[in-house]
């Protein structure tokens, strides 16, 4: 109980602080998963669209390892970029082992599939009325779409903060693919795994209610959006 | 729009759902779909529409040969309108925009539309406030603000008060006469066909058994089946 009245006091001081160090891993924190959010949502919402829209054959088990996907551990994903981007890898030349960049890759890996989904979901319910409604107001292919997704604004909207919630909390990938370098690779939650594993646990829960309130705040932001 | 339907079948499952010989809807005129529950009528309408595919046949608009629906000038009210999630207004809008009108054209057709239906109050409603009549009528006034040549109702009516009937059943008559806009409208209410519809076509098990004018196909149905439906006697096919 100490430990967290501790924390509370000290996540506080280090705000106020404006240490360089906290508000670097706070700004990386945000920068990496805002980013794979954001590059996520315009890979997987025309994918959600267009699976919600279209039949095809073998698509009913496409669904089913999207689904799968959406529970992605992050270890996994980030051991496949990992693999993907270390020296000997297919990717290897770009030389973005340990690097932001590969941690907005791992994390895209797992933000996908689930705004994919999510989408998807929408969609199906949603698409054919809204295609007829287009049709029979005299809308075009292409005005039909965006009729679509301003329609879907909701659902692509909850979508997004799944998404980033999974993001922004997620350690295994950041972990694997960052390494939690100081100064250059570390974010919040590995911050985090890292003061836990000094034993400074007041400090752990300080950076964690920052975490927190961070993600409250983006979340409010998705939020009012959504209610518009 | 003349509309003419030549040897329309529409099968699910390989069941036979529309059979339609040959059907001529006249230009300017106000017909009533009437039919027993499941004989066909929503899906004829559809297709019509130009929203579900024909299995074989054709349907021709306008003129002869040309066949391609002209989603520009028609358009259809569905049973359970789907509204916009965002304002009556932009909802009735929604067409006009597509269709390029400028901000004061479409300020003046909102406005008079949102009066003739009495629907002022609600012009900066969200749609998903509406009650089922309110609804129905936005539905109704946003179809009809581009001055469709063929306007295309599925029961319109149903679960509808008779104020509200009033005022729907005023709209179609006036957008009838004043835009010579042919209208089709499903019904289950042959009083309303009375009141309302120049033609009346008889649809039983997917085909076209009767169809003429309202008054002839009312009082002197040459088909027993229409006999039937008329006296109440063929409800559920
Ligand atoms: N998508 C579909 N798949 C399979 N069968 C369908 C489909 N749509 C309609 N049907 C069948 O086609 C028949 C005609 O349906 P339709 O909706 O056109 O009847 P309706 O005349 O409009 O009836 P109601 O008065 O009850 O609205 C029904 O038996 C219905 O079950
Ligand atoms: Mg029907």
């Amino acid at each position: 109980m100490g430990e967290i009245i501790l924390g509370i006091e000290e996540a506080f001081l280090l705000l106020i602080s404006f240490n360089k160090e906290i508000y670097g891993i706070i700004l990386l924190s945000l920068y990496v998963s805002l980013a794979s959010t954001f590059f996520s949502t315009i890979i997987a919402v025309p994918i959600g669209t267009a699976l919600g829209m279209r039949n095809f054959k073998g698509k009913g088990i496409l669904i089913r390892l999207i689904y799968t996907f959406m529970s992605l551990p992050p270890v996994i994903a980030g051991l496949f970029v990992f693999l993907v981007i270390m020296r000997k890898g297919p990717l290897g030349h770009l030389r973005l082992s340990f690097t932001p960049t590969a941690m907005i890759l791992a994390q895209i890996c797992i933000v996908v599939p689930i705004i994919v989904g999510l989408t998807y979901n929408g969609v199906k319910e949603k698409g054919n009325t809204i295609r007829d409604l287009g049709k029979t107001l005299g809308a075009n292919n292409r005005q039909t779409l965006f009729l679509l997704i301003y329609e879907m604004r909701i659902i692509i909207l909850a979508a997004v903060i799944a998404g980033f919630g999974r993001a922004v909390s997620e350690v295994g990938a950041v972990m694997i693919v960052g390494g939690n370098i100081k100064g250059h690779t570390r974010v919040m939650t590995t911050y985090i795994a890292m003061l836990q594993n000094m034993g400074d646990y007041s400090k752990a829960i300080a950076v964690g209610i920052v975490l927190l309130a961070l993600s409250f705040l983006i979340n409010g932001i998705l939020f009012n959006l959504q209610q518009r | 729009m003349n509309i003419y339907l030549e040897n329309v079948i529409k099968e699910y499952e390989g069941k036979r759902i529309v059979h339609i010989d040959e059907l001529h809807i006249k230009n300017g005129a106000l017909y009533g779909f009437v039919g027993p529950n499941g004989a066909g009528k929503s899906t004829l309408i559809k297709m019509i529409a130009g929203l579900e595919p024909l299995n074989s046949g054709n349907i021709y608009y306008g003129h002869k040969p040309k066949s391609n629906p002209p989603f520009e000038i028609m358009t259809l009210v569905f049973q359970k309108p789907y509204l916009l999630r965002t304002t009556v207004e932009k909802n009735i809008l929604y067409p006009l925009r597509l269709r390029g009108w400028t901000e004061k054209a479409m300020e003046e057709r909102v406005t008079e539309l949102l009066k003739d239906m009495g629907l002022s109050e609600f012009r900066n409603q969200k749609s998903w406030k509406l009650s089922g009549g309110e609804t129905q009528k936005v539905a109704l006034a946003r179809a009809m603000s581009f001055r469709p040549k063929l306007l295309l109702l599925d029961e319109p009516t149903a679960n509808i008060d008779p104020s509200t009937i009033a005022i729907i059943e005023k709209m179609l008559r006036k957008a009838n006469q004043e835009e010579k806009t042919t209208v089709i409208i499903i019904t289950h209410n042959l009083q309303q066909a009375k009141r309302l519809c120049s033609d009346l076509v008889f649809m039983h098990r997917g085909n076209a058994v009767e169809h003429g004018d309202v008054e002839k196909v009312l009082n002197h149905p040459t088909h027993s089946l229409t006999q039937r439906f008329i006296e109440g006697e063929l409800i559920v096919d």
